[in-house]
C-alpha cells in the first residue's frame, strides 16, 4: 500500500496540500479518533483524507453520517466520552446541525470538539452564501478562520487543546479558497493521547432540561469570558503597527481568513505594506480588546476587510464605542468593500486604491467585444436523471398539462436548464418533499404535484417530509433518483450502497423497505430502471395518475461510478450509431433529450453520436421516432 | 523572483486539476512559496475549470487580480477568450487548439466564435498569443492524455514560466505511473521543441 505523503510521519517536511488535506493533517497531528459528517462541496475532501489516512491510523473512527446533524452527534458523543472529535460540514450543514449544535454549547467539550464549517462565497457550489461566523455568535462559542493551508493545519490542531483547557467548543470557519487551495505546508508531529475514554454519566451536564441548562448556560458565559479575556494572547491573532502616515492619515486594516491574505499581496503590490498598522485575526470571536484598542490608538482610519457580512465590522464599531474612540476614528467596512459574493484579486487592488488617493488603472476593454457561449454545468452522458426526466415530461406532454416539480439539492438541479427545465423548485436538502406537501394542499387537482430528489438527500431529510405526507393524507408523488451515489460531492456511499467511508461493508438500507416502513402503500410504490425508457414513461403515466402518497423509485447507478468501473473490468461499453439514412434531422434526440454525446450536423441535417461521449446508456435509441439510432453489434 | 502567475483553464476533465498539482510541486522543489485556487464540485460537470496559481518569494493569497497574470494556459480555445480580462498587453497566452462546442448553444441560439474571429480579438488583448496543436502532436506520439505535458513543455520551451527544466520534469513524473513516463518524456520533450519553435511566431 503506497503511503500518501499527506499521512507520513515525517515532521519538518515541506509538502503541498490542498486546503482540505491540510485541515485532516491537522486534525490527524491533534490525536482526534471521531470524525463525522456528511458530504458537501467545499468540505467533503476534509473525511475523505482522513479515510486515506485511516488506512496508516486505524484507531481513528470516522463516517460518513446521513446528515449534518447525526454526524455533529456522533462528533459530540465522542467528545462526552473524552475523544477529540470532529464534526465536517459545508455551511448550510451547520443549519441542519444547529439543533444540536445551539444546546451542546451549554454542556461543552469534554473531548475537544471542532465543528467545521467551509462557507461558500460566491456560491460557487452551493445554494446561498451563509455567513456562518454568525453562528459563533449565536451559540457563543469562539470562531476560528485560517487564512492559508499551513495556518489551517496548526490552527485546527490547536484548536483541539483550547477546546479541552475551556471546555467549550470550537466552531472552525473556512472558506472554498482556503478549502480548495493548494499550498505549501510543513508537517508537524502526529500526537497519540494515551487518557481514559468512555462515557462519565455526568447527568448534571449532559442532560439539558431547564433546570440544568439555567446553570449551564451561567458557565458557558464565564467560558465565553474567559476566552474573551485570553482572545489578546491568541497564537493566531496578531498586530503589526506602523507609526507612518500616507497622504497624512494613519491607516489600521482588520482581516481574518483568505481576505487577510489576498490584503498582504494587495498592500505588496502598492509597496506600503510597511507604512499601515495591520490586526490580524485568527480569533474572530470573541475580539481580543486589547489588541484593538491599540489599533485604534495608532490609527485614524480603520478598513475592515472581510467578505460577506459586517460581522467584524460591527465588532470594531461596538469597540470603539465602548472605548470612546466612535468620534476620532472612521471605520470603514461595507462602505467600501461589497456585501455579496467573493472578492476577486483586483476589488482590493481597486477599492483600496481609491480609499488611500492611489491610482489603479483598469484593464482597457477591446473595443469589439467577443461574445463566448456560456459552457453551464449539465447532466453527464448516460445520467439516469436525463432519461427520467425526459420521460417525466412525455407524460406530462401527454395529459397535456403542467407537473409541480418541486425539487431538491444533487446533480438533478441541473435539469433546470433546456432542454429538460425539469425543475421548478430547489431551496434546501429534504425541501423537495416538505414543499410539495404544502403545494399539493392548494393546487389544482389537474397539476399533479412532484417531489423530485435523489438517494442521498431523500436519506438526508426527506424520510420525515414522506412521513409528513402519509400522516396528513398530502396527495404527493415522490420521485427518488436513485444513482446509488452521492455524485455532486464526489461520488461518496450512503445507507443506500452499504458501503462505509473506509470502504468497508455497512448494513444497506433498501429503499423501497424504507418508504413501505414510512407508512407508503406497497400498491403505490413502482421501481424502474432509469435506463429503460419506455417501461419509465409507462409507470410513470400510472403514478402520476394514481391518488394518494405514491413513491416512484427510479434506479440506475451514477454514469460516471459505472464507466469507472467498467474500465477497472475492461468492458466495453455498448456503441451506438445513427443510421443517416434513417436520421431525418428532426432534432427531436438533439433539442429534447440533449445528450452531450449527439451532434448534430448543420450541413447535412444529419445527428451522429461522439464515441468519445457516449457511455452506451441506449436511452437516446428509444428517444428517437425514425428508429434511426440502434446498437452496432460485434 | 518574487511573485509569478499563472492562470489555467479548460473544461472539466481536460486535467486541470492535474496541471494545477504538478506546477505546485515544481514550484515547491525550487522552494517557492505556492499558491493555487481550483474549481471542484458542481461547476466541473462539463463546465468552464480554471485555476490560479502563484509562485515566488512574496506571495501571499492565490487569487490573481485581472490584467495582471504572467501566463494564460488554456486547454480549450473559447475558454482562453472567457477568462481574457485577467490578460494585460503583457501577458502570454499559450492555448491548445482544441474547440469544444458548449453543450446546447445552438438552442440557446448563440454559435461558437470562429477561430479567426478569436485571434483577432486576442490581439487586442496582447502581443503574446501561441497557439499549439496540443491534441494533434499527443495523437502523433501515440497517446492523446499527454495534451497538457506537451503544453507544459511548450512553456518552457517558449521561456515564459521561472522554472528548470528538470524540476518540471520531476513534478511531471511524480505524479505519473511507471510505465507512462517514457511517453511522458517523449511529450515533454517535443513541447519543449514545439516552445523554442513558436518563439517570435506570436500573433502570427
Amino acid at each position: 500500500m503506497i503511503r500518501p505523503e499527506f499521512a507520513e510521519e515525517n515532521p519538518g517536511k515541506k509538502i503541498i496540500m490542498l486546503g482540505n488535506e491540510a485541515i485532516a493533517r491537522g486534525i490527524l497531528e491533534a490525536g482526534v479518533v471521531i470524525g463525522a459528517g456528511y458530504p458537501g462541496t467545499p468540505s467533503s475532501e476534509i473525511l475523505l483524507t482522513l479515510a486515506e489516512m485511516q488506512k496508516f491510523y486505524p484507531y481513528l473512527k470516522l463516517e460518513w453520517s446521513v446528515n449534518e446533524k447525526v454526524g455533529f452527534e456522533v462528533a459530540y458523543g465522542g467528545s462526552m466520552s473524552n475523544v477529540r472529535s470532529v464534526a465536517v460540514m459545508k455551511h448550510v450543514g451547520v443549519n441542519v446541525a444547529s439543533d444540536a449544535f445551539m444546546t451542546a454549547c451549554y454542556a461543552g467539550a469534554r473531548g475537544g470538539m471542532v465543528l467545521i464549517s467551509a462557507d461558500d462565497p460566491n456560491c460557487y457550489s452551493s445554494q446561498n452564501e451563509q455567513d456562518n461566523r454568525y453562528f459563533g455568535l449565536h451559540a457563543l462559542v469562539p470562531v476560528f478562520e485560517p487564512s492559508t493551508p499551513q495556518e489551517a493545519k496548526d490552527m485546527i490542531k490547536y484548536a483541539f487543546d483550547f477546546s479541552e483547557e475551556y471546555q467549550s467548543l470550537v466552531l472552525f470557519r473556512t472558506t472554498t479558497r482556503l478549502n480548495h487551495g493548494r499550498a505549501d505546508v510543513i508537517l508537524g508531529e502526529v500526537k497519540v493521547i494515551d487518557r481514559d475514554y468512555g462515557f462519565d454519566w455526568d447527568r448534571s451536564r449532559w442532560v439539558c432540561l431547564p433546570s440544568h441548562s439555567r446553570i449551564l448556560r451561567l458557565r458557558l458565559l464565564e467560558r465565553l469570558e474567559e476566552i474573551s479575556n485570553d482572545a489578546d494572547e491568541f497564537p493566531f491573532n496578531s498586530l503589526k503597527l506602523s507609526g507612518e502616515k500616507i497622504n497624512g492619515i494613519r491607516y489600521g486594516f482588520v482581516a481574518a481568513g483568505v481576505p487577510y491574505s489576498q490584503l498582504l499581496d494587495a498592500l505588496n503590490y502598492y509597496g506600503i505594506i510597511d507604512k499601515v498598522t495591520i490586526l490580524k485575526l485568527g480569533l474572530v470571536y470573541p475580539p481580543p480588546k486589547e489588541l484593538i484598542k491599540k489599533l485604534f490608538a495608532s490609527s485614524d482610519e480603520i478598513i475592515v476587510v472581510e467578505e460577506l457580512e459586517p460581522f467584524l465590522e460591527n465588532i470594531m464599531k461596538q469597540i470603539a464605542f465602548e472605548e470612546g474612540y466612535s468620534k476620532e476614528l472612521t471605520i470603514h467596512g461595507k462602505d467600501i468593500f461589497p456585501q455579496n459574493g467573493e472578492f476577486s484579486g483586483e476589488i482590493y487592488l481597486e477599492n483600496i486604491a481609491r480609499l488611500i488617493g492611489l491610482s489603479y488603472k483598469k484593464v482597457p476593454v477591446p473595443e469589439n467585444m467577443l461574445i463566448i457561449p456560456p459552457r453551464l454545468p449539465i447532466l453527464c452522458p448516460g445520467c439516469g436523471h436525463r432519461s427520467t426526466f425526459y420521460a417525466i415530461k412525455q407524460v406530462e406532454n401527454r395529459m397535456k398539462t403542467k407537473f409541480v416539480n418541486s425539487s431538491d439539492i444533487g446533480c438533478y438541479t441541473l435539469a433546470v436548464y433546456k432542454p429538460l427545465e425539469g425543475i421548478d423548485t430547489e431551496v434546501c436538502m429534504g425541501g423537495s418533499i416538505g414543499l410539495a406537501n404544502g403545494i399539493a394542499k392548494v393546487q389544482s387537482s389537474d397539476n399533479p404535484v412532484l417531489a423530485i430528489l435523489g438517494d442521498s438527500t431523500f436519506f438526508h431529510s426527506g424520510i420525515p417530509a414522506l412521513i409528513n405526507a402519509v400522516f396528513n393524507k398530502n396527495n404527493i408523488l415522490v420521485v427518488i433518483l436513485d444513482n446509488r451515489s452521492t455524485s455532486m460531492t464526489g461520488f461518496q456511499d450512503n445507507p443506500g450502497t452499504g458501503i462505509t467511508i473506509t470502504n468497508e461493508p455497512g448494513t444497506r438500507v433498501v429503499l423501497e423497505e424504507l418508504v413501505k416502513g414510512c407508512g407508503v402503500s406497497p400498491e403505490k410504490i413502482w421501481v424502474v430502471d432509469a435506463y429503460k425508457l419506455n417501461e419509465t414513461i409507462e409507470k410513470f403515466e400510472e403514478a402520476v395518475k394514481a391518488e394518494g402518497v405514491r413513491v416512484f423509485i427510479s434506479r440506475h447507478l451514477c454514469s460516471l461510478v459505472e464507466s469507472k468501473q467498467f474500465r477497472a473490468q475492461q468492458k466495453i461499453p455498448p456503441s451506438i450509431m445513427v443510421d443517416q439514412e434513417k436520421c431525418i434531422g428532426c432534432m427531436i434526440c438533439v433539442n429534447n433529450f440533449g445528450c452531450q454525446a449527439l451532434n448534430f450536423n448543420k450541413a447535412e441535417k444529419k445527428v451522429s453520436i461522439e464515441s468519445s461521449v457516449c457511455r452506451g446508456c441506449k436511452v437516446c435509441i428509444d428517444v428517437c421516432p425514425q428508429d434511426a439510432i440502434y446498437e452496432e453489434m460485434e | 523572483m518574487k511573485s509569478y502567475s499563472l492562470l489555467n483553464v479548460g473544461v472539466g476533465g481536460q486535467g486541470v486539476i492535474r496541471t494545477a498539482q504538478i506546477l505546485s510541486y515544481a514550484a515547491l522543489l525550487e522552494d517557492y512559496k505556492v499558491r493555487t485556487a481550483e474549481t471542484h464540485g458542481m461547476a466541473q460537470r462539463g463546465g468552464s475549470v480554471a485555476s490560479f496559481l502563484r509562485f515566488g518569494t512574496e506571495v501571499e493569497g492565490p487569487l490573481i487580480p485581472r490584467g495582471k497574470t504572467n501566463t494564460i494556459l488554456a486547454f480549450e480555445v473559447s475558454e482562453a477568450v472567457r477568462i481574457f480580462n485577467y490578460a494585460g498587453p503583457e501577458t502570454v497566452f499559450l492555448i491548445n487548439e482544441n474547440i469544444q462546442i458548449p453543450p446546447m448553444i445552438h438552442q440557446m441560439g448563440m454559435d461558437y466564435p470562429k477561430l479567426t474571429e478569436i485571434r483577432t480579438f486576442l490581439k487586442e488583448v496582447s502581443e503574446h498569443i501561441y497557439f499549439i496543436e496540443g491534441i494533434e502532436i499527443a495523437t502523433s506520439l501515440g497517446n492523446a492524455r499527454t495534451m497538457n505535458v506537451i503544453m507544459l513543455g511548450a512553456l518552457i520551451g517558449l521561456d515564459v514560466i521561472p522554472l528548470k527544466k528538470g524540476t518540471l520534469e520531476k513534478a511531471i513524473f511524480s505524479y505519473l505511473p511507471s510505465n507512462l513516463h517514457d511517453i511522458n518524456k517523449k511529450a515533454f520533450e517535443t513541447g519543449i521543441e514545439k516552445g523554442i519553435e513558436l518563439r517570435g511566431s506570436s500573433n502570427d
